[in-house]
């Protein structure tokens, strides 16, 4: 006992000296560095990967369609926080700049808090009809939700909510969006990227404390036997629906609070952002950390976040035309991502940083579906 | 087990289960009598799982109504019906693989838990208290069903056979319920474990005061635990009654010897 | 009796209300837009030429998604993958055949014997490149992965979607092509009570039907053929069959891979543009199809190609090209959410 208490001990300081040294990382670099823009990308991408963690990871849940959410999420700060509804003259607890220009604009943390809850409500109305189904039909059924959303965003310039109230501006993105601006701190500016890394880093934070609580409960456990054997859970006591309806609305809301954030950092929310490649993108960085490994995930949403905006546009790109190819390898991106699945599923399906549970399904083919009980009945 | 009999815990009427076309179940009629410990038998393919499997909310009967303690359970979601009070075991065990053998028990308390998704993120005094009191009756119950102490938090798939079916029974056990079905529990079990199940069926019965149905092949099992006896053969109760009378009974042993001898 | 507990059961109308719009409910859905426009259609203009147009023109890309979603439901029968890379196998027929033109020189003005000809060739060209990479990516991807999850081939296929998609963009670079309309495919041959039968219409349901016919054929009449249902209904009997349930599942994506490669050239002749994202979105609507139908069913999976194509043609014309994708999922999710099992569906497997 006392020698896992010491464990435990040396994990946490372990915990606390990375936690400060990340803290303090952006004070030994410039403050608009492209190396803090990327860290403060791998932090946002690190808050959706861990929220698509708890319904893959956890829940065991395939969803194809996690998009939506970024996309909610970042209409959400789109439509409460820019100039976008310009007839519109609504301020609440904005600071001096924000107040000067017409729209809506609404502070920051309440928009956030806003777009958690349009997207637990989204994720509540995709997931409550279609969560009974199968595993392989609830993955194609939010893929065809995501793209549902993708098509509305893409087009939503022609939908008037009300006259002059278009529900989104297309291809052309709303932009500028508000920049973050809290009381008693100096409002932020694109050109100094330390506070946006602070904040991405406490978004961060908060979710790797809800995954692990979430993790170690009740809900956790019931995750766990839902996805090894769902008719052994469901005779045990365990209400499947509303229980997997609690992990996928848990990870949108994560999925819809990263999506605002980014929304202000990236000053803009344009329907190209919401393609299916995204979801797949996050989704990589589940599967190459981990699934359901909390490390593991926050180790390849880091991972990919540099493969995808640094070492692939930046560092590698020449690499095929040096060798007598005529392309970039910026072009093969998402074929890159492709490829990293394939990779992993195949040889190792666990993950970078395997998690116990996880390995142990893989290896021993537990929780392979179940033919003797066939519970989609007529 | 006739209509006027007052205090059945279940009570099937008229029930039947149709698979395109095939009839699994054909309009049984079936009551336990509250405190009972009832058995049933049949051939392999008799329909004995299918019926487990309407009792606690797996498939939908095609026809009939079901009722337990008073309350109508026909066609209700299974997570519902455990909630009720009635558990059950499987055939196959179906232990969750990656949980220790207290966790898997865990599981089966969770009916009986309030922690909610704030509630387990913010780990209140309420929460953590409910964790470790429902970890200790955990304990409780595999202690009860004789698993060595050691092995509580092995993993369940380590356990010899018989542990798992113990641990089985534990997982049911923990949700409280009223009703115990227990879907072959002896089968795999060597003469001496098979005596110990019998003697925990009674000892369930007298301590705890649970009504307990089971599906057996074990003759020498259900002749000397049952109180009652109803056999099935292809979905038709062909018999029931006492021990001693199904044992005599021409149309039962006609279906256990004709066609079935060759299981077992 | 002791019943004075037992609630109410339901009102039988109800029952009857539920029943009936298990059974019919999907067709009703699935009729609602032609109807809707058709009786638009009257009252505007006296008469039904333009649905009669939207539905030829809807059969004719009915048909490529009938041949692609074959390709889902076989596989999906035989080993209850959804196999997503599919749809850009399709994409990697249009290529194949954009490329097999430029390679034979095959232009519109040579003549129709030449280019029947040409044509001809190009479809084995085609059919044999898909259904080789479908054998491949089975054997790659999927085969690995037996026993493993249920969701473990479901993410390879996704990930095998990805490299093909690039392998498309490196081969013919990132935006749509144009390609020679060999056929003059918007040609009217014939006109019947107003509405337009066009060379494409022909060549798309001239070159489905028959491919529809042997393949079913195929599958009924032929040992290898037998082999395959045998696996799809109980893999482990099949192997105690003394059947070679690897061989018979490469054929199965072999199969479907040359159907995918067929529709790939019909595309191209028919639509006259291609792209390396066309599979994506084609995937899709043939797995809606797949699933309309009632997956693992071929029958129903050209059904529901074909209804699939119809209101996407209606969507298309009446609501808008950029809504189309948009109203077809809608669709895929109704249908998935609501009648899973499809037009057609078998039940799935049952045990007692």
């Amino acid at each position: 006992m006392t020698a896992a208490m010491g464990n435990r001990n040396v994990k946490i300081a372990i915990f606390l000296v990375g936690l400060f040294i990340v803290a303090i990382l952006p004070l030994f670099f410039n403050e608009s560095s492209g190396f803090i823009d990327d860290c403060t990308l791998a932090l946002a991408y690190i808050v959706m990967a861990l929220g698509l963690n708890i319904i893959v990871g956890f829940a065991g849940l395939l969803d194809l369609g996690y998009v939506a959410f970024f996309a909610i999420g970042a209409y959400t700060m789109g439509w409460f926080a820019s100039g976008f509804y310009a007839e519109a003259d609504i301020h609440v607890f904005v600071g001096e700049f924000a107040s000067s220009i017409p729209g809506i604009h609404v502070n920051f943390l309440i928009v956030l808090i806003i777009a958690a809850a349009f997207t637990t409500l989204a994720g509540i109305v995709i997931g409550l009809p279609t969560l009974r189904l199968r595993g392989d039909y609830i993955a194609i059924v939010t893929l065809a939700f995501g793209e549902i959303i993708h098509r509305i965003a893409i087009n939503g310039d022609e939908v008037q909510i009300a006259e002059g109230f278009p529900l989104t501006n297309g291809r052309q993105g709303i932009t500028p969006v508000d920049k973050i601006d809290l009381p008693f701190i100096e409002p932020f500016t694109s050109l100094n990227l330390r506070p946006w890394y602070w904040v991405a880093l406490a978004l961060a934070l908060f979710v790797l404390f809800v995954n692990f609580r979430l993790r170690d409960s009740r809900l956790g456990r019931a995750w766990i036997a839902l996805r090894e054997d769902e008719v052994a859970a469901i005779s045990m006591g365990i209400p499947a629906v509303k229980t997997k309806l609690l992990a996928y609305g848990t990870g949108a809301a994560f999925g819809g609070m990263s999506g605002a954030f980014l929304a202000s950092y990236l000053n803009t929310v344009n329907a190209d952002q919401f393609a299916f490649s995204f979801s797949i993108f996050v989704l990589a960085m589940v599967i190459l950390g981990g699934l359901g490994s909390i490390w593991g995930v926050v180790l390849g949403a880091v991972a990919l976040t540099f493969i995808n905006y640094r070492l692939i546009p930046d560092v590698l790109n020449d690499v095929p035309n040096k060798v007598g190819l005529d392309f970039d390898l910026s072009e093969l991106s998402f074929g890159i991502f492709g490829f990293l699945l394939v990779i992993m599923m195949v040889l190792r399906p666990e993950g970078l940083i395997p998690e116990r549970r996880r390995q142990m399904e893989l290896e021993q083919g537990i929780g392979t579906g179940d033919t003797e009980l066939d519970l989609v009945e007529p | 087990m006739t209509d006027a009999s007052p205090d059945l815990i279940l009570d099937a009427r008229d029930v039947s289960k149709v698979f395109g076309g095939l009839t699994a179940v054909g309009g049984v009629n079936f009551g336990i009598p509250r405190g009972g410990i009832v058995s049933l038998i049949g051939p392999n393919g008799a329909g004995k799982t299918t019926f487990f499997n309407m009792l606690t909310g797996l498939y939908k009967p095609t026809t009939g109504r079901i009722v337990f303690d008073e309350k109508a359970i026909t066609g209700g979601r299974p997570d519902k019906i455990m909630a009720l009070g009635i558990a059950r075991t499987f055939q196959n065990i179906r232990l969750f693989g990656t949980m220790s053998a207290r966790e898997n028990v865990m599981v089966g308390e969770h009916a009986r838990m309030r922690a909610g998704l704030f509630g387990s993120i913010l780990r209140t005094p309420r929460v953590r208290r409910e964790e470790r009191h429902v970890s200790d009756k955990a304990a409780e119950e595999l202690a009860y069903v004789g698993l060595p102490p050691n092995t509580f938090d092995q993993l369940a798939i380590n356990l010899s056979y018989g542990d798992q079916r113990r641990v089985e029974i534990a997982r049911a056990l923990a949700s409280d319920p009223k009703l115990l079905l227990l879907d072959e529990p002896t089968a795999g079990m060597n003469p001496q474990e098979s005596d110990e199940l019998t003697a925990l069926m009674h000892r369930l019965r007298d301590e705890r005061g649970l009504t307990i149905l089971l599906i057996e092949h074990d003759m020498k099992v259900v002749m000397g635990v049952s109180e009652y006896i109803t056999v099935l053969d292809h979905g038709e109760k062909i018999a029931e009654g006492l021990p001693e009378q199904v044992r005599n009974d021409d149309r039962v042993i006609e279906a256990y010897l004709g066609k079935g001898a060759v299981h077992e | 009796m002791e019943a004075a507990s037992l609630p109410a059961a339901k009102p039988k109308a109800l029952r009857v209300v539920q029943d009936w719009l298990s059974k019919y409910g999907l067709i009703v859905v699935l009729l609602a837009m032609p109807v809707y426009y058709g009786i638009q259609d009257l009252s505007d203009e006296g008469d039904l030429s333009r649905l009669g147009g939207n539905i030829v023109d809807g059969l004719s890309n009915g048909s490529i998604w009938a041949l692609v979603a074959i390709g889902y439901t076989l596989v999906y029968g035989i080993i209850e993958l959804i196999n997503f890379a599919h749809g850009d196998v399709f994409m990697i027929g249009s290529f194949t055949a954009a490329g097999f033109f430029g390679t034979i020189g095959l232009t519109a003005g040579m003549g129709i014997p030449g280019l029947a000809l040409g044509l001809f060739l190009t479809l084995l060209v085609c059919m044999l490149t898909t259904g080789a990479l479908n054998v491949m990516i089975e054997r790659v991807a999927y085969r690995p992965l037996r026993g493993a999850p249920v969701l473990a081939p479901l993410i390879t296929a996704v990930g095998f979607s990805f490299i093909l998609q690039n392998v498309g963009l490196l081969w013919r670079g990132g935006s749509q092509e144009g390609i020679g309309d060999l056929i003059n495919s918007q040609n009217t041959l014939f006109t019947i009570t107003g509405v337009e039968i066009t060379n494409g219409d022909l060549l798309a349901m001239g070159t489905t039907i028959p491919l529809v016919i042997l393949m079913v054929m195929f599958i009924t009449r032929s040992r290898l053929g037998k082999a395959m249902r045998a696996t799809a209904q109980d893999p482990e009997a099949a192997r105690l069959m003394g059947i070679n349930v690897d061989t018979t599942i490469s054929l199965t994506f072999l199969l479907g891979g040359m159907l995918a490669g067929a529709a790939g050239l019909i595309y191209a002749l028919y639509q006259t543009t291609i792209w390396y994202a066309q599979g994506f979105t084609a995937g899709l609507i043939a797995f809606t199809a797949a699933v309309m139908g009632g997956i693992g069913n071929i029958k129903g999976a050209v059904l529901g190609g074909l209804i699939i194509g119809i209101i996407q043609q209606i969507a298309d014309n009446r609501i808008g090209t950029e809504w189309t994708p948009a109203i077809v999922f809608a669709y895929l999710v109704l249908i998935m959410v609501f009648k899973p099992s499809g037009l057609l569906g078998e039940q799935t497997r049952e045990a007692g």
